[in-house]
């Protein structure tokens, strides 16, 4: 891979990703922890690794459609190649500080 | 992408909700108006045309809308069939419908057309044999099962014992299958068929489905330990015992009461450890506050424990017989409808959400599913759901019958009250205009969902 995640067009993808929310919580999927790896290609693929909160969520598949679209809306992203994996299961303590003090879940 | 967005969504799930509901509203207003228990006895024919209105009209079709959508979500794979359940829904509707005209022809309200009950168990067969072969091959496709998916099928095997147990019945009224052991069974197996229905296909259903509900809705822990195990274990002894040992012991002519006992026993055990679980499932939620539906659903598991202490005391004090009514009433409307009603106004925004943003997602700004609703606003109708209900139990125990109505009113208001919000959920009334329809997404319809072929 040409760029390592922390780079400008890593950083503008997980920025983009903010507006996919998990319905459910209602909340967006970067801050819940669900987004696991975000990479981009020769600065025109981008390849996010993700999860769901339960597997078999009927919103898996609109999650990752969104998180695609999300994807394309940075210049220079052409192609998103989104990986859906339960390996590790997500689990709230995944959660950032902010989404935790939103939940008021305990920071462990 | 390998599936197509919205292919996890049920089709037909909000035909089955919007006729459920009806179903309750019917049966409440019946109850206002005085027709059946207590007016008239509990095993007389406009009694038993208002129960089935309750257990088939109202919640075997709101279960089965539930499954038909949350199934896939146990198993994480999808559903056999997508377009099953509307000819399941039309031959349910039908074989209710003549159900209950066959019953008003016993209480001598209809002419007596005794194919009426042939019908009837051709249309109940069908529909529910629609529904179980679907959700069967939904099931079989994903094994092995965990807990909550192992639970539904005992679910369905109970489902198909209650339907099979009443057609016997049926049949029977129609003057047809006159037979000694079947006979026998229409004369000592009525609280098979009851016990069949409501603890086994509804209430271990929703033990089941509520386990993984609650635990996704409350960031609860999933719970697939020991207890949980020994819940299942004991549940199905406690139902193949009413249903295995009682239906020999009802068709040999004798009465099951002894059958029942064991069983009984074996299913406080069962209950005992799902009280457990329960506990642990709130206990241990890492989302401190939690949602309208988990709250009512915290209630409705109060009344089942209220039913199984009535139950004991009722079998200790040997007034089981006269006081049955009220004990079915709270175990119909304080546990399963109070646990179906919370988990409908989940599960209407919850489905409705994904129907109309999970298309824009990622392209636009979305509402959340908490959007969709106003939650003090419904939370004053499942209170006064729940008040009533409460109040209706007691003026049965102490034998009311007007108290008794006039609580029926306020269950009908309440439920009214709560069918409306729901309404307003479907038609996404309560989601600010900046939000409501952004380009890209579509308004939902209210008695089907949109699914992408």
């Amino acid at each position: 891979m040409s760029e390592v995640p922390g780079s400008a067009a890593v950083d503008q993808v997980r920025e983009a990703l903010k507006l996919v929310i998990d319905p459910e919580l209602g909340y967006n999927i970067v801050d819940l922890g669900l987004i696991y790896d975000v990479a981009v290609k020769d600065g025109r693929e981008a390849i996010i690794t993700m999860t769901t909160t339960t597997r078999g969520c009927p919103a898996t598949d609109y999650l990752r459609m969104g998180a695609r679209d999300a994807a394309f809306s940075i210049e220079g992203i052409d192609e998103a190649e989104i990986i859906l994996t339960y390996n590790p299961p997500w689990v709230p303590r995944m959660m950032s500080a902010q989404a935790k003090a939103h939940f008021r879940i305990r920071d462990e | 992408m390998p599936a197509m967005p919205g292919a996890t969504l049920s089709r037909w799930t909000p035909a089955y909700f919007a006729a459920a509901v009806l179903f309750l509203l019917l049966a409440e207003a019946l109850m206002v108006a005085g027709f059946g228990y207590p007016a008239t006895g509990l095993r007389s024919p406009e009694t038993l045309a208002l129960v089935h209105c309750v257990t088939l009209g109202w919640l075997s079709l709101l279960m089965l809308g539930a499954l038909f959508q949350f199934v896939p979500v146990l198993v994480a794979g999808p559903i056999h069939s997508n377009e099953l359940p509307l000819p399941t829904l039309v031959l349910i509707l039908l074989g209710l419908g003549t159900l209950v005209a066959g019953f008003l022809q016993l209480a001598g309200r209809l002419p007596f057309i005794p194919a009426t009950f042939l019908a009837t168990t051709v249309l109940l067969s069908g529909g529910f044999g629609l529904a179980l072969w679907n959700l069967g091959r939904t099931l079989y496709a994903a094994r092995p099962l965990n807990l909550p998916a192992q639970f539904v099928t005992i679910g369905l095997a109970s489902v198909a014992a209650t339907v099979s147990f009443g057609i016997i019945f049926t049949l029977g009224f129609g003057g047809y299958a006159r037979t000694l052991p079947l006979a026998n069974l229409q004369a000592h197996g009525l609280p098979l068929h009851i016990i069949a229905g409501l603890a086994g296909w509804l209430t271990f259903t929703a033990i089941g489905v509520s386990h993984r509900l609650l635990a996704m809705f409350m960031l609860s822990p999933e719970l697939d330990g020991p207890t949980t195990r020994w819940t299942l274990r004991l549940g199905c002894a406690a139902l193949a015992i009413v249903i295995g040992a009682g239906a020999v012991v009802a068709s040999a002519g004798h009465d099951p009461g002894l059958v029942l006992l064991v069983a009984g026993l074996t299913g406080l055990g069962c209950l005992a450890l799902y009280a457990r679980d329960a506990v642990q499932l709130y206990r241990k939620r890492l989302r401190p506050l939690i949602e309208l539906n988990s709250r009512m659903a915290g209630v409705a598991l109060g009344h089942l424990a209220g039913a199984t202490v009535l139950l004991i005391v009722l079998v200790a004090s040997g007034l089981l017989a006269r006081h049955a009514g009220a004990l079915v009433f709270l175990v119909c409307f304080g546990w399963l409808s109070g646990l179906g009603l919370a988990m409908l106004y989940k599960i209407v925004a919850f489905v409705t959400w994904l129907e109309c943003y999970g298309p824009v997602l990622g392209k636009t700004p979305t509402p959340r599913v908490q959007d969709l609703v106003v939650e003090p606003r419904a939370a004053r109708w499942f209170w006064l759901y729940f008040a009533a209900v409460d109040a209706a139990t007691l003026a049965l125990l102490a034998g009311m019958p007007l108290v008794f109505r006039a609580a029926a009113f306020a269950m009908c208001a309440a439920t009214a009250g709560i069918a409306f919000e729901l309404a307003r959920t479907r038609r996404l009334v309560n989601v600010g205009s900046e939000l409501r329809l952004p380009a890209g997404s579509r308004p939902p319809r209210l008695l089907s969902t949109f699914v992408p072929s």
